[in-house]
């Protein structure tokens, strides 16, 4: 059975831990971005340690440093998903550019555009958006 | 001369919406960006409204080549969050259902990889194969693509004894096929030519971009979930990680051809020591307790993640899915890096990218 643990940290722990466990080349499994019950953001940096998942959780910040430096593209992708999808800012993280959708896309936007199913439904029977 | 070649997001020599951009000096590949979620679904937000059975369903169809991969995976977690004991007849079943699936993926990649090299003929050889797969795959299931063989807490189709002489008499066919196709993948002076030495991702830039599955196999990284972190008996069944050290699109290959033989050996035995008793806990919507849980699941094309957060009622509170491309995908840039824009589709299909299942 995999084992998983779930550990609180501070946003200030985030670089530390990072540096520390590529040092002993432990791998980062992912990044998860989720939003809490009071709308702010909860990320957590999932590290596999010997058998299973330890997960190092920062809740309600929406600000946090890139560990981009320590574990490469693997943070990077992940932290750029998150950026994209969700109010998070890593500092440090090169968001120059987008990884969803290129920037000279959607009037330079590049958001991923969800048209509403009322909105489509409408426009099939000629109600609006013509 | 400089120029910035545009290749997708629709493009004959890709299977799904990407787009890379390369920018070249002549005909030489100098650096590579890659964009991507041309068709994201927000699969994991709409998990937020379905039920537990509901959600099976519904993340079978995030992917419609490891689609027993996704089911399982979220079924493992919530399994986690309950502490299931699953039963070991239904453990083994899955087992079967992972191997076939991983059997039938890598025989299309391998057919996308010899049709991109220029071999039709192997290409059709190689799908004639795994269309033998897909029949058994379809026998046991009913379905080709979307199995509905998980359920919370087990499986939900048997393998009884003439499935079980089937699949077995299947294997032998298909192991045979395998090792000619083995031994002309070897030997083949086409492949060789366009595939050693072309898109090289060493060991180093493996580990440090952090590839997962195949893809880091080839680039000679010991990394198989179901050895480094055994789940579904995978502690039961002897078979081998398969590695190989050239580190190219070669190297891609053969770690495919190898991993299919490892494959047949895990589902011979596991249909040999199939136990016996039930093949689920019941297949009813199962009380869940509030809590979390994230499980690594070794798709064919690598590390599976699913989290899962539960608050105590029948739906999900949370649901994350971390798919092995989006863990390769990021090395394609260092892999296109030195080689020509003739090259780069091959490079890129080399990682056996899953787009569908990235764009979830």
């Amino acid at each position: 059975m995999q084992e998983y643990k779930k550990i609180a940290i501070t946003k200030d722990e985030i670089v530390p831990l990072a540096k520390k466990m590529r040092e002993n080349r432990i791998a980062l499994a992912m990044i998860h971005g989720f939003i809490n019950d009071e709308g702010k953001p909860n990320i957590s940096y999932e590290y596999e340690v010997g058998n299973g998942i330890e997960s190092y959780t920062v809740d309600g910040e929406d600000t946090l440093p890139t560990i981009s430096d320590i574990y490469d593209l693997g943070a990077e992708w992940a932290e750029r998903e998150i950026v994209e999808l969700m109010e998070v800012t890593f500092e440090g993280l090169d968001t120059s550019k987008r990884l969803f959708m290129p920037d000279n896309m959607l009037d330079g936007q590049g958001q991923i555009i969800v048209t509403p199913m009322d909105e489509l439904i409408d426009r099939a029977h000629g109600k609006k958006g013509e | 001369m400089s120029y910035i070649v545009p290749i997708g997001p629709y493009h004959p020599a890709l299977e799904e919406p990407v787009h890379a951009r390369l920018y070249t000096d002549g005909e030489q590949i100098t650096d590579a960006e890659v964009f991507i979620g041309y068709n994201h679904r927000g699969i994991e937000k709409l998990a937020q409204q379905k039920n537990f059975i509901q959600t099976v369903t519904l993340v079978e169809r995030v992917c419609g080549i490891c689609s027993h991969s996704h089911a399982l995976g979220y079924a493992m977690a919530l399994e986690n969050i309950a502490g299931m004991n699953v039963p070991k007849r239904g453990q083994y079943i899955r087992v079967i259902m992972n191997e076939l699936e991983r059997l039938h993926s890598h025989f299309l990649w391998l057919g996308i990889a010899l049709h991109l090299v220029g071999h039709d003929s192997l290409f059709m050889h190689t799908w004639n194969e795994r269309e033998v797969i897909m029949d058994m795959l379809e026998e046991i299931s009913g379905n080709r693509v979307n199995y509905g063989m998980v359920t919370i807490g087990g499986s939900r189709r048997d393998i009884d004894d003439d499935k079980r002489r089937k699949i077995l008499e299947m294997l032998d066919k298909v192991e045979k096929s395998m090792v000619r196709l083995r031994d002309i993948l070897l030997s083949d002076k086409t492949v060789a030519l366009r595939t050693q030495g072309v898109g090289v991702l060493t060991t180093e830039d493996s580990i440090r971009i952090g590839a997962v599955g195949p893809h880091a196999r080839a680039s000679n990284v010991p990394v198989d979930v179901r050895k480094d972190s055994p789940y579904c008996c995978y502690e039961d069944f002897e078979f081998e990680k398969a590695v190989y050290p050239t580190c190219d699109v070669f190297s891609r290959v053969v770690i495919r051809v190898l991993e299919n033989f490892e494959s047949i050996k895990i589902i011979r035995q596991a249909l040999e020591m199939l136990p016996t008793g039930p093949i689920n806990l019941g297949t009813k919507i199962p009380k869940i307790p509030a809590g979390e849980y994230m499980v690594r699941h070794e798709a064919p094309r690598g590390q599976l993640c699913y989290k899962v957060v539960t608050d105590g009622s029948e739906f999900n509170k949370r649901v994350s899915i971390h798919v092995p491309t989006f863990k390769t995908a990021p090395t394609i840039p260092t892999m296109l890096r030195g080689n020509s824009v003739a090259d780069a589709g091959l490079i890129v299909a080399s990682i056996d990218p899953c787009f569908s299942c990235m764009d979830r």
